[in-house]
């Protein structure tokens, strides 16, 4: 009786896993007999991180743009930020890449490193148009010699503060060409008048450290992805949020560890500082959930005469997929939310400043108060804001989160500036040099 | 538990009820003559298997051998991986300071809430072991945590109840102790996880009480007439008669212990922190594969944890032998 049973349901596997093998040959042939032709309609997957807003509008753009081409439906997808590469990183590994992807400065490198995105510059001047663009951010796609993705929006670090607090402590608001100096006697001032830190303590963020060595003339990492800086720097950046911090300036480490760039976290929205260094991309959340008191905003502060610090970031870049079976449609689709009005009036500032100038425009000119906000302060520092700092190597994000880790030890005293940043650095120069 | 799939194959120890049964089946099918019924039975033995082994087979050992040829590997899933031979150990063993913060925590979490959590579990079983009413109520409410305490949700719970102005904040200062948030704090930070983790005692709890429903009341009847107070006869009664039961439990919490997950990734948002304070080894694994890519190393981890937990699984046996007293051994 077994012995039945089982040559029967060898059979049966035999005649499955046949099948099996038809249907991921007939999918083959499908997958590779679809041309970019075209014609027939074609389907592609757009894919994104980010919030609820940011969700909402990209699919009402994305709604705008099927309606103007019939013949393209576009998938979406988004996630929150680590779900998302997690999701996408599987994907791509699986030969399941979507079409156009979202990417940002820690993950563009490593992805056109692999090989993962297809070149942009035979497009370019034909179906996707780039002349509307700043050139300080387009240049951050540009990765030797071909431009990979396109910038989606523009973000610039800035200061955002309690007005009503500073005053309080008698201190005049901070405008560009202020110093480092000048901001640690304000800080420690309205510490001391309010009873709140004049500021959310920054050493806890490699993106400012980012900004402190621009204005020291160097970088985080070279252009092939070595480390830029050395321990003494760090140690010098570390050392400067130390004597203000002790000088009750900058905001307590149980505040400080929190902190991971979110409104929800923020020691200044949860009154543990007066100000916070952040992107302004940020700012609107700030505005809608802080309470009982004046926001205003400021550059960064910074020692150099010539150079602010503050650098035109694209807080994310669209890129196409080297396995994309309709590229052109891909494209098609990068031009619409880059260039056109409709789409520019709909995605708003959900991804920072439009990158197109004329929408940035028009975006402002009918902006609501808090991205009104983000337009008036991008304008008031338009002459100090250089290029965007380029793209980080792979690797970054381990480099990032151990930066972060080790700031904890120094702010909680279970270490010294100088060990750390020797650590930092230690651990850093390992993490590039892996295999 | 959300460990990662690569641990699952080290949970080898989940089979541990199933290894009294072998000696079992070996004297009722000793009783039949060997023949080739015999033989037939086995094969459909086998083929009634069938399902459990293409299981065992596709989900945890080919993964597991899989990961055991990643783990000398340099695979970043993008990549086809690419042969590094013994470099991801020796990085391991070396040159990474946090994979050592990562065994330091972990090591710290295992020692302070197994004993913990086997306390209270006992402690409770013996006041649930008494009769009253209300007894399935009230096993079945402390019971209730274990099968809670590995969500998401109960971590978020533990998130606000102790960070910086949070429940546990203001009733301590209410009273004048100003600690702040203890998750906030790297010095205290692990103590709220080991808090989360003793919390769940229920299934070493179940397991405590059904061993306390063997122990023969006639024995402590004998020992309350020799004069044995409450206490001798917890100590020279219960505690012997259990401790095949200890055992048990100890290994198995132990194992659970070293591959706690959840409740350090949400309560540090995923980054081990303050400090590396609660960068638990699974935590920092799921780090080095997931968020760098390098799936090669951390698949490296998961094997010295894999063969860590069986040396030390090993070593509780071998110290079994001068403290578990099995009743059956004297009578036999």
């Amino acid at each position: 009786m077994p012995r039945a049973g089982r040559s029967r349901a060898v059979r049966r596997t035999a005649l499955c896993l046949a099948a099996v093998l038809g249907l991921t040959g007939t999918l083959a042939t499908a997958c590779g007999s679809s041309s970019s032709g075209s014609g027939g309609p074609v389907s592609i997957r757009f894919v994104w991180w980010g919030n609820a807003d940011r969700a909402k509008a990209t699919n009402d753009a994305v709604a705008a743009f099927e309606k103007a081409n019939p013949s393209i439906t576009v998938h979406t997808e988004y996630a929150s930020y680590d779900a998302y590469f997690e999701k996408l990183a599987t994907q791509v590994a699986g030969g399941a890449s979507p079409d156009l992807i979202q990417l940002d400065r820690a993950t563009l490198g490593e992805y056109q490193q692999k090989g993962v995105l297809l070149p942009l510059d035979s497009y370019i001047g034909k179906t996707l148009h780039t002349s509307g663009l700043s050139p300080l951010l387009l240049a951050s796609g540009r990765i030797s010699g071909s431009q990979y993705a396109i910038p989606g929006g523009q973000t610039t670090q800035m200061l955002v503060y309690d007005k009503t607090l500073w005053s309080r402590a008698g201190v005049t608001p901070p405008a560009n060409g202020w110093t480092w100096a000048q901001f640690a006697t304000m800080s420690e001032a309205v510490g001391k008048a309010t009873g709140i830190p004049g500021s959310t303590d920054f050493g806890w963020a490699i993106d400012w450290f980012e900004v402190y060595l621009a204005e020291h003339g160097k970088h985080l990492y070279t252009s092939d992805g070595k480390l830029g800086f050395t321990a003494d720097d760090l140690a010098a950046f570390w050392n400067l949020t130390a004597t203000i911090r002790s000088a009750d300036g900058l905001s307590k480490p149980t505040a400080t560890t929190k902190m991971d760039g979110s409104t929800a976290n923020s020691a200044l929205v949860t009154k543990q500082a007066a100000s916070e260094i952040n992107y302004d991309s940020n700012l609107t959340g700030y505005l809608s959930s802080y309470n009982g008191g004046t926001l205003a905003e400021a550059p960064l502060p910074s020692d150099n005469a010539t150079v602010s610090g503050l650098a035109a970031m694209p807080p994310v870049s669209f890129a196409v997929s080297k396995r994309s079976a309709h590229p052109d449609a891909a494209i098609k689709l990068l031009d619409f939310l880059t260039n056109d009005p409709g789409a520019g009036a709909i995605l708003g500032t959900t991804r920072g400043m439009p990158p197109n100038l004329s929408i940035r425009a028009s975006v402002c000119a009918n902006a609501t108060s808090s991205t009104k906000a983000v337009c008036s302060y991008e304008d008031s520092v338009k002459s100090i804001v250089g290029p965007s700092f380029g793209n980080w190597p792979t690797g970054s994000a381990a480099i990032k989160r151990d930066f972060q880790q080790i700031y904890d030890d120094v702010i909680f005293g279970r270490t010294s500036v100088s060990a750390a940043a020797a650590r930092v650095v230690g651990d850093a120069q390992q993490t590039l040099s892996q295999p | 538990m959300t460990s990662p799939a690569t641990l699952r194959a080290a949970g080898a120890s989940d089979n541990e009820p199933g290894a009294a049964n072998p000696s079992r089946g070996r004297r009722a099918g000793g009783r039949r003559p060997r023949s080739s019924r015999r033989r037939g039975e086995g094969r459909a033995a086998w083929l009634l298997l069938t399902p459990w082994t293409a299981g065992a087979l596709l989900l945890t050992i080919g993964p597991a051998a899989v990961s055991l040829y990643l783990s000398f590997t340099d695979y970043n899933l993008f990549d086809p991986p690419h042969w590094i031979g013994l470099r991801n150990y020796t990085a391991m063993f070396t040159r990474d300071p946090r994979y050592w913060d990562a065994v330091r925590v972990t090591a710290r979490y295992v020692v302070l809430v197994v004993p913990i959590k086997l306390a209270l579990a006992l402690a409770v079983a013996l006041l649930l072991n008494r009769k009253r009413r209300g007894q399935g109520f009230y096993r079945s409410a402390f019971y209730a945590p274990s099968l809670l305490g590995a969500s998401v949700a109960v971590a978020l719970v533990w998130r606000a109840l102790f960070s910086t102005g949070g429940t546990v904040d203001h009733l301590l200062s209410d009273i004048g102790i100003h600690t702040g948030g203890w998750i906030d704090q790297p010095q205290y930070a692990l103590y709220t996880l080991v808090l989360l983790g003793a919390w769940q005692f229920g299934a070493p709890m179940v397991i405590f009480l059904a061993g306390l429903k063997q122990i023969p009341g006639d024995l402590y009847e004998a020992a309350a007439i020799d004069g044995a107070g409450p206490i001798r006869r917890f100590w020279s009664v219960t505690v012997p008669m259990l401790s095949p039961v200890l055992l048990f439990n100890l290994v198995l919490e132990t194992i659970h212990a070293f591959q706690a997950f959840t409740g350090a990734f949400i309560v540090s948002s995923g980054r081990g922190g303050p400090g590396d304070s609660t960068l638990f080894y699974t935590l920092y694994l799921y780090q080095r594969g997931f968020t760098d890519f390098r799936m090669g190393y951390a698949s490296a981890m998961a094997w010295v944890l894999l063969l860590a937990l069986g040396a030390l699984t090993l070593v509780l046996f071998g110290t079994a032998r001068r403290w578990v007293f099995y009743a059956g051994q004297e009578r036999a």
